[in-house]
């Protein structure tokens, strides 16, 4: 697979994870046990059912869709350039260009608790990459970095030794795997139909990646407002599960 | 399709690069006062002398672009500074019409770009709303590309605000299904220390309004949609939803879909009625 060509080629604190193959790794960073928090988050979905936005399954669909969308549009620049990039210049820049890019309080507040969560979680699993944990007490000393979701991502991505077309697959991928979930846990689908509905959507999420894949931030743009003013009134819902 | 536009950005890009429109605002005699205005076709300024209240300074200058609209390929860039002290607005006259243009090659795209450099005790309104087009005769959403660009940098480069809303007609989405029944989408920000009350009381009315409208729906999901009974079930014809920005939140930023252009122009001039004493007039009043 090309990627694993381009996984190798990239590798630059590898030295002690040589013997272990990358899949393991990238496994279990895209597995939702890991504790990142990411179910505390429903991507706006449950303001959007409180909002009626959402009344067939067919709706869902849509709504996935539309998100995973905008998460090509918006953020998979910030994934590709950190995983091209991971170092603490590149990171601290992504991270102020986002918090003024995710003008959404809502989302801009669960991008920052995912993100410090996952490096948090990164830099005390992946001990053979010491600059996760070298970067991360930088930061916190430094006080005003916002530790975003999709920089850090792409950060890890590439100090594993991810290629930039996996890292920015692989955000599509968790971003899918979660808004199934929290469909799930609104009791909009059950797990098998969530299940078979992750698949449907993995063929339109790839075709999405194709789309958004590769481009700078300086293009990084929202291509569903409704869903964006929607998701803003989270803060309102009277009762809800989820942080956002 | 997006390596096309790209290249076709990149062309309107160079063409902008001659503005198309300069202005100055600077105090004169204790007075704001135009003292710098050019333009060329399409656009025109129009500064009445005297707008509203004298006891208030600030200087009204209304934008017009020869024929009433833009025509795709049109390309218009303006300049616009305003001194220290000093208060502007800047409108038109009325809301500017987008024309498909018939039999051309080129499809519509119109791409918006506004930069905003502010330093620390600036004041900042900012209203950006599009409509679907001529929604009550069947014109929705009909365009092929629309990209809003908002930027607002503090003191030189710090970027503080970063929006670029794109509605791009897709294989996989279009328009019209991501807007649903809302013909309208709006974004309001203010900014700085002159907007204090208003943005207090605008999130409060946002709030306020917000919750009465949001509620579980009593039934789940049905496999066929919405049965004729349920009005309960219905959306929201107007939604609303505010977010503070910037350090110490001095930024609020309201985002609106609406399903009439009527509820966003009264909801603006209830909003933003405070203005008054500021701007000598009340905003859509």
């Amino acid at each position: 697979m090309e990627d694993d060509q381009a996984n190798v080629s990239h590798g630059k604190e590898k030295q002690a994870s040589v013997e272990l193959p990358l899949h393991w790794s990238e496994w279990q960073l895209l597995d939702s046990i890991l504790p990142t928090g990411g179910f505390a988050h429903s991507f706006g979905l449950e303001a959007a059912i409180q909002a009626r936005l959402i009344s067939s399954p067919d709706d869902l669909r849509t709504y996935v869709i539309h998100i995973l969308e905008n998460t090509g549009s918006l953020l998979l620049p910030f994934v590709c350039t950190a995983t091209t990039s991971p170092d603490l210049e590149t990171w601290h820049k992504l991270d102020r260009m986002l918090d003024a890019t995710l003008t959404n309080e809502v989302s801009r507040k669960a991008s920052t608790a995912q993100g410090s969560a996952l490096l948090r979680v990164a830099a005390s699993v992946f001990t053979e990459v010491p600059s996760l944990k070298k970067m991360r007490e930088i930061s916190l000393n430094f006080g005003d970095v916002a530790f975003h979701h999709a920089p850090l991502f792409g950060i890890i991505c590439g100090l594993l030794g991810l290629h930039r077309g996996t890292s920015q697959r692989a955000y599509m991928f968790i971003t899918l795997r979660d808004i199934i979930s929290a469909a799930t846990r609104l009791n909009l689908v059950g797990p098998l139909g969530a299940a078979v509905l992750q698949h449907q959507i993995a063929f339109v999420a790839e075709a999405m990646l194709k789309k958004w894949k590769d481009r700078a931030v300086e293009e990084a743009c929202q291509t569903s407002p409704l869903l964006d003013t929607v998701q803003g009134c989270h803060a309102y819902l009277f009762s809800r599960l989820f942080c956002s | 399709m997006l390596h096309t536009d790209r290249e076709r950005e990149r062309e309107m890009e160079s063409k902008i690069e001659a503005a198309t429109g300069k202005l100055v605002v600077k105090k004169v005699g204790g007075k704001s006062t135009v003292t710098r205005c050019f333009s060329k076709y399409p656009l025109k300024f129009i500064i009445p002398n005297k707008v509203g209240s004298s006891e208030t300074d600030a200087v009204w200058v209304y934008t017009l672009t020869y024929g009433g609209g833009i025509v795709s390929g049109d390309s218009i860039s303006c300049e616009i500074t305003v001194a220290d002290a000093c208060t502007a607005v800047l409108t038109t006259q009325a809301s500017t019409k987008v024309y498909k243009s018939l039999g051309s090659k080129s499809s519509e795209q119109i791409l918006e770009k506004q930069i905003f450099r502010v330093v620390l005790d600036s004041s900042l309104v900012i209203v950006d709303w599009i409509t679907s087009g001529r929604h009550e005769s069947g014109e929705k959403w009909d365009f092929e590309l629309y990209r809003s660009t908002n930027h607002i940098f503090l003191e030189g480069d710090q970027p503080l605000f970063l929006d670029s809303v794109l509605l791009e007609q897709g294989s996989i989405t279009n328009i019209a299904e991501r807007m649903q029944d809302y013909q309208v989408i709006a974004m309001v920000i203010l900014l700085g220390p002159k907007l204090k009350q208003i943005k207090i009381q605008v999130q409060e009315n946002v709030r306020r309004m917000m919750s009465e409208q949001l509620y579980l729906p009593s039934t789940g999901l049905r496999p066929h949609g919405k049965t004729q009974s349920d009005h309960f079930l219905a959306k929201p014809s107007f939604v609303v939803s505010c977010s503070a920005f910037g350090p110490k939140g001095i930024g609020i930023v309201v985002r609106i879909a609406a399903m009439t252009t009527e509820s966003v122009y009264r909801f603006l001039q209830h909003q933003l009625a405070g203005m008054e004493t500021l701007l000598g007039v009340s905003p859509y009043s």
